[in-house]
């Protein structure tokens, strides 16, 4: 355990002396509130139309059920902060293996008695955490003006849960890319095209069986947040993010056991 | 401790036979077959490319052979890399420290990751930063010092967990003179004391420091025996031009 704690200690040090962390988190925080506020207003003038015209037939104090703050501003916002991961994450995660190669350092880790299990798992930890850390940020806007909206706490935790685990999935996909190469750049760019590639699987529908659509819809990381988005935890979506991480820490173990064999 | 309260028992430290390790169609290593008696410093002489880093790689664990056998102090690296790795030092060259840690923060790291903790963590570091004259640097960040003060940390990170075995790869290169000069008078005062192999392309330093060297090209040992043997006779830089030449009668090995 003493081996281990020194090992986060170091990552810990080594991702919060890296101005990247300040910047994807600023980055996060300041979309996450642009995108917010642009459809706090989008709802606001809605809100003031209804209240002030007649509009496609409803009266003035007759507002449809699906203009709420819920489905206007909270869920597109959710929506739209799931797909903004799939840039910052991997700018976050591209340094963690490729670094540590690219600068001969891997050697002075691996060599001083650490398992490669402890090494893995110390910057799995690390970069799950500010993961967590990420969306804490980002949550702070839309949360602030949902307690208004009568939201409810379960949802809110759902929503939560499943954004933290779709960054959780996203960083696992970058880790897995820093692990393969020596080049930041190339584990950024292909953490990021492989996470937009499984985020949502949704457009081949029209051209797969109904039987393919579904296993591909099964390893695509959206449907499986929308359903956290929808207030539903689900055994089988905690799962599949759990197995992502899982794979791809066994791919990471592997990468750093190969190098032993292949140099 | 002095030469002789050394820990110099009986059998090799280090001992390989047959030893082979290929990088796709490359031999790196070639049949090598040595042995490294308990407190000598022994040298690892070559140009660059003659698979000097490659060994002490396989030494430590970090490469696994493609054949033959290592045992240091007994175990295999290739089998038990953690059983070895606690019972060695690895002086790596200079780029391979955390550039972004303090000086002491890298240490208790360097400690902490060899299973030190507590009053004999604090106790190793403190006695580290005295011995390798680092005291004066240790919240400085390891990236803003000198190469000579570097070395000196990557010295000192190798000897917190009192290893008897201690491996030092290119101690002094890219160093200046002054700065070569101090990181020779460290590894000096380590003769007798432990188990060292150095490294090394640097003659003199080979001369000044080991007892026995082994001189290796293109993967192969060619010769291996007492220092001033190897060493002792007419000018130094024809030992690698011989050995490069003797290399090449014995087939191509490009």
């Amino acid at each position: 355990m003493t081996r281990f704690l020194a090992l986060l200690r170091k990552e810990l040090a080594a991702l919060f002396l890296s101005p990247i962390a300040y910047g994807v988190l600023t980055m996060v925080a300041l979309v996450t509130a642009l995108v917010f506020f642009e459809h706090l207003s989008l709802y606001n003038k809605i809100l003031f139309l209804f209240q002030t015209t007649t509009m496609g037939g409803f009266e003035s104090d007759t507002i449809p059920n699906h203009i709420n703050l819920r489905d206007t501003v909270f869920n597109p916002v959710m929506d739209q902060l799931s797909l903004l991961l799939v840039i910052p994450i991997p700018l976050v995660t591209m340094r963690v293996f490729a670094e540590e190669r690219a600068r001969g350092t891997e050697e002075t880790l691996v060599t001083t008695g650490l398992s490669i299990t402890q090494i893995v798992a110390a910057k799995f930890a690390v970069t799950f955490g500010f993961a967590l850390l990420m969306m804490m940020v980002s949550f702070v806007y839309p949360v602030t003006a949902i307690a208004q909206g009568g939201l409810g706490a379960q949802h809110l935790v759902a929503v939560f849960l499943g954004l933290t685990l779709l960054a959780i999935g996203i960083a696992s996909i970058g880790l897995a890319c820093s692990a393969f190469t020596t080049s930041q750049i190339v584990a950024a760019a292909a953490a990021v095209a492989l996470a937009f590639l499984f985020y949502d699987f949704g457009w081949t529908h029209a051209f797969v069986s109904e039987d393919f659509a579904a296993f591909l819809d099964a390893i695509s990381l959206r449907p499986h947040f929308r359903r956290f988005a929808e207030g539903l935890v689900f055994v089988s979506d905690i799962g599949f993010f759990a197995a992502l991480a899982v794979v791809a820490f066994v791919l990471c173990r592997f990468a750093l056991n190969l190098r032993r064999v292949v140099g | 401790m002095t030469t002789s309260e050394s820990p110099v028992g009986t059998g090799a430290h280090v001992q390989a036979r047959e030893l082979c390790r290929r990088f796709g169609d490359h031999d790196a290593l070639d049949r090598v077959s040595l042995e490294i008696a308990r407190g000598e410093t022994f040298g690892l002489l070559g140009a660059n490319g003659a698979g000097k880093t490659t060994f002490i790689r396989l030494c430590t664990g970090y490469l696994v052979p493609t054949s033959g056998s290592l045992r240091v102090d007994g175990i295999s690296p290739a089998e038990y890399p953690r059983g070895v790795q606690a019972r060695l030092g690895y002086v790596t060259e200079t780029s391979r420290l955390y550039p972004d840690l303090r000086v002491q923060g890298f240490l208790r790291f360097a400690g902490g990751a060899r299973g030190l903790h507590g009053p004999a963590l604090d106790e190793a570091v403190e006695g580290a930063l005295d011995r390798f004259d680092l005291a004066g640097v240790a919240r400085r960040l390891v990236g803003n010092l000198s190469k000579g003060y570097q070395q000196r940390v990557s010295l000192a990170q190798a000897f917190l967990h009192d290893p008897a075995l201690v491996i030092v790869d290119e101690p002094t290169s890219g160093l200046d003179p002054l700065q070569q000069g101090d990181v020779r008078e460290i590894l000096a005062e380590l003769q007798g004391q432990r188990t060292v192999i150095l490294c090394t392309h640097d003659l003199a330093e080979a001369r000044a420091l080991t007892s026995r060297v082994a001189v290796l090209s293109h993967g192969r040992l060619l010769r291996t025996g007492p220092t001033e043997e190897i060493l002792g006779e007419g000018d130094p830089l024809d030992l690698f031009r011989r050995a490069v030449s003797e290399d090449a009668l014995h087939g191509d090995r490009t």
